[in-house]
């Protein structure tokens, strides 16, 4: 069987495998998960921030799991292959969009995603407090996702935004930092 | 042909799932206050006992454990870490293995006459484990202190998988 590269496999399983849901129930339902969120920590956007990403890990642990059960794809060799797999696998059969890979350091451990097109954030414009536009990172969830994600794959990550088209940035911008590679974990005990 | 008995063992090397097909060789003594005669506590695998009398569940998976995680690591050691084993053979059984990235290991031990069992596996991992564990919001991603996935739906839907089988006799 031939290599396929990761477009193909993001491409493939987009059209034959996904079941589709309408995208304004998508962005709508994130956007009251993220407006109640305001209101329960009145306007604490650092918490909101905090919350979103908590929620993100939980949902990125399970997502692991689904990409490998449909893709069947082969333990990524580096990090730059992560990188591939993330933006045309798994944004790509997730949300259909994906992300471009840029500014990559020195050491090959960091690297941007840039959103074009951004679903969760559709119709959306923060709220007029002087507060939200420095504070607020409203797609932050996508952040624990990958972070709870590439923990179940052995690699400790860091995700953050550093810019956002909602608060007036000309792009949104996503660091991915790989901390370290995690040991397999030995059993416990004598046996 | 037959499957004996299978297992899961997730990334921090706890058991979270057996199930015990059919037993034709030794007994398992029961960890819990079950009865022995429990034909689910049966077992046929597994090393010699340490001390005299019968293996525990406990004990056997311990074993099953310990045997298929030297042998995936002395591979990995030998050949890379993009090696794994598929299985294993005596004269008296064969140990099917599977490993998934996030380091769920799915082991059947089956009698010597079976083979490919490792897309059955794969399907056990994407069509069952997947849908019926993983998605299920309410179930927790974690099942720590052995204390298993403990889902009708799974133990169902792996029966109804299994039992049509060529191997499953």
């Amino acid at each position: 069987m031939a290599v396929r590269t990761p477009r193909q496999i993001g491409e493939d399983v987009w059209k034959t495998r996904i079941e589709k849901v309408n995208a304004e129930l998508v962005t709508l339902t994130y956007g009251s998960v993220v407006a109640q969120l305001c209101k329960d920590f009145t306007n604490d956007y650092i918490q909101v921030n905090e919350q979103l990403d908590k929620m993100g890990y939980n949902i990125g642990i399970r997502l692991i799991e689904d990409i490998l059960a449909r893709t069947n794809s082969e333990r990524c060799r580096s990090f730059k292959d992560t990188a591939e797999m993330i933006s045309k696998v798994g944004f790509k059969i997730f949300l259909n969009i994906t992300p471009a890979i840029l500014n990559w350091s020195q050491d090959n451990k960091q690297f941007s995603l840039i959103f074009d097109d951004n679903p969760l954030s559709d119709f959306v414009e923060l709220p007029d407090d002087g507060k939200a536009i420095n504070e607020l990172w409203y797609s932050n969830i996508l952040c624990g996702v990958l972070r709870g994600a590439l923990e179940m794959v052995q690699l400790q990550v860091e995700a953050k935004f550093v810019s956002d088209v909602l608060r007036g940035d000309d792009t949104t911008e996503m660091r991915v930092t790989l901390i370290r590679v995690l040991e397999d974990e030995m059993p416990v005990g004598d046996e | 042909m037959t499957i004996y008995s299978f297992w899961i063992f997730d990334r921090h090397c706890e058991c979270i799932y057996h199930k015990d097909f059919k037993r034709p060789m030794r007994q398992l003594r029961p960890t819990s206050a079950l009865s022995s005669t429990d034909p689910k506590q049966r077992n046929t695998s597994g090393g010699p006992p340490k001390g005299s009398g019968p293996l525990t569940v406990d004990d056997e998976s311990k074993l099953v454990f310990g045997v298929v995680f030297s042998l995936r690591n002395m591979v990995k050691k030998l050949s890379g870490d993009q090696e794994s084993f598929f299985s294993f053979k005596t004269t008296k059984y064969k140990l099917h293995f599977f490993e998934t990235q996030t380091n769920l290991r799915f082991v059947m031990v089956t009698d010597t006459r079976v083979d490919g069992v490792r897309p059955i596996l794969e399907q056990i991992y994407a069509g069952l484990y997947v849908e019926y564990v993983v998605k299920n919001p309410l179930s927790p991603p974690e099942h720590p202190g052995g204390e298993g996935v403990n889902n009708e739906l799974f133990t169902l839907g792996l029966d109804r998988f299994l039992r049509p089988l060529s191997i499953f006799e």
